[in-house]
């Protein structure tokens, strides 16, 4: 036993790098803008200086969300919201990597099943509703059903082209080190297309939540579409609005989830966005 | 030890890789495969390894002939190819899964510590250098104890300091188990100062053009007379198998269409 060459010790240790770019560590940054236009906005209405009846300043906003709130109608509607984009997302998700890992690595299937699921991502998601009303009703099952399309097609493409991407040079060494084809999925093929996967359902899931306004508009009883619905009706900005401010926070909030609870996962890669 | 018998490749789109090429090996040789570009070189070491089959002819590892990567034979890639999402020493220990965690921990500690990189484990790939990479690279082959060990042109990246200084860590490292070698390279150098034999490559197809005993002690000092002349010989052999014409069938082949045309 002979030791070659002696190096200076190495410093970074794994449990010290994670806090560089936390996810939503600069939040505070990404604040500005929005708080900025807001005060702005407000002081114009202070002052007198705009007409507030189609566009109401932010305090009224914030009136209207707290009595929601406090009423406890907030919390039903947001719940039934996330219901549906949960359920849906996870359906059209499982689906969609289900089937992107088939025509990924089976030739065969690609073959198969790809041209067929090509033409129907062609067709707007929205032109299956009167089907999914039809065959399903109008309650929640279509509404889902809709979400569920929406959010399978970009989750199909990202993990049947991440798993096409993967560098023949790395499966390569899991031949070499002769793994079986169920660890050469599980030890080189799953890592590898990580990233890209979670590229995929973020995008899957930010179009959950538009198609949820979608089927919540055409007829809901409850959800943040049905605010806004019932908002124009009745005349109410401030309810739209704060209806859309419940979207906003909502969507950027499921995909930070998603971020955090994968970037344990990520903190190997190599890219610009971890540089900056 | 290791036997390559009558070994033929035709890749499908009809490239003639290999010709009928034959090669002993002996326990713990270390042979060089020198060659120009399109001789073959890389392609007779991945059959060796089983990860592509001959289309006739076989390899045998002490008699028992090679289909698919055994666990008798190690490879070395051009490229490092460590795991991006795998720390150094779990790139190390890639191939030790099947070892209790304590026993794999000390392997891979013992392995770091060989190639002077004791401290770094806990890094990722993207952290290392070219050069530590390689290193890597070597002793997750060299880790699991392989009876032979191949590599592809593995210093061929790197800077002539570095590589002049990885091929004496890589002799420090045979040392201490002695595996079968079988190296591709394009470089003379290399070949003189880590190679028991060279053989040298002919191209279009692939065969094997002169055989060159390099018959030096080591540690090797390439500025020796006996180091030069062992460079100078393997040079003029390949030479020779550059400019040679090409074998029989092919070299009718290559001149007649232009000539018959006109």
């Amino acid at each position: 036993m002979q030791t070659l060459s002696q190096e200076p010790k190495a410093s970074t240790r794994r449990g010290q790098r994670a806090d560089s770019a936390r996810p939503g560590g600069g939040f505070v940054y990404g604040l500005i803008l929005p708080l900025a236009a807001a005060l702005l906005y407000e002081g114009a209405f202070r002052a007198g200086l705009v007409q507030a009846r189609l566009l109401p300043p932010p305090s009224r906003i914030a009136e209207t969300l707290w009595k929601l709130a406090a009423s406890g109608e907030l919390a039903t509607h947001v719940i039934a919201t996330l219901l549906r984009v949960g359920l849906g997302f996870g359906l059209g998700a499982a689906v969609g990597v289900f089937l992107g890992a088939l025509t990924g690595s089976s030739a065969l299937a690609r073959r198969l099943l790809d041209p067929t699921l090509q033409a129907l991502r062609a067709i707007p998601s929205l032109a299956w509703v009167p089907l999914f009303i039809l065959w399903l009703g109008i309650f929640e099952p279509s509404k889902i059903a809709l979400i569920a399309v929406g959010c399978f097609f970009p989750v199909y493409l990202g993990v049947m082209g991440a798993i096409a991407n993967v560098d023949r040079k790395i499966v390569e060494v899991g031949r070499a080190f002769r793994l079986s084809r169920l660890k050469l999925a599980r030890r080189i093929l799953l890592p590898a297309i990580l990233p890209d996967t979670i590229v995929a359902l973020r995008s899957g899931l930010g179009l959950g939540f538009m198609f949820v306004v979608a089927a919540e508009i055409m007829g809901a009883s409850e959800g943040l579409g049905y605010l806004l619905v019932d908002g124009q009706q009745l005349g109410k900005p401030d309810q739209i609005l704060a209806a859309i401010l419940c979207f906003a926070v909502l969507g950027k909030a499921a995909d930070w989830l998603i971020l955090a609870a994968t970037r344990p996962l990520l903190s190997w890669q190599d890219s610009f966005a971890r540089s900056g | 030890m290791l036997s390559l018998a009558h070994l033929d490749k035709v890749y499908p789109n009809g490239a003639h890789a290999l010709d009928d090429v034959s090669l002993d090996v002996e326990a713990g040789e270390i042979v060089a495969l020198v060659g120009g570009s399109g001789c073959g070189k890389t392609t007779l070491l991945r059959l060796v390894s089983g990860l592509e089959a001959p289309t006739h002819g076989e390899v045998r590892v002490d008699g028992e002939a090679i289909f698919a990567p055994h666990p008798a034979i190690g490879f070395v890639f051009q490229e490092p190819r460590l795991l991006p999402w795998l720390s150094v020493a779990e790139n190390i220990g890639f191939g030790l899964e099947h070892l209790p965690p304590g026993e794999r921990r000390d392997l891979v500690e013992e392995a770091l510590l060989k190639v002077g990189l004791a401290g770094y484990g806990a890094r990722w790939p993207r952290e290392l250098s070219g050069g530590q990479a390689q290193r890597v690279s070597i002793v997750r082959a060299l880790v699991t104890r392989p009876k032979v060990l191949l590599m592809d042109e593995p210093f061929s990246a790197l800077d002539a300091l570095t590589r002049a200084t990885l091929q004496d860590h890589l002799i420090a490292l045979w040392e201490a188990s002695q595996p079968t070698l079988l190296l591709v390279t394009h470089d003379v150098e290399e070949a003189a100062a880590l190679a028991d034999r060279a053989v040298v490559m002919q191209p279009r197809p692939g065969r094997v053009f002169a055989d060159i005993p390099i018959p030096l002690p080591r540690p090797r000092d390439r500025l020796s007379p006996g180091f030069v002349e062992a460079k100078r010989a393997v040079l003029a052999a390949l030479d020779g198998s550059l400019s040679q014409p090409s074998g029989g069938k092919s070299s009718k082949g290559s001149q007649s269409p232009a000539g018959s045309w006109w």
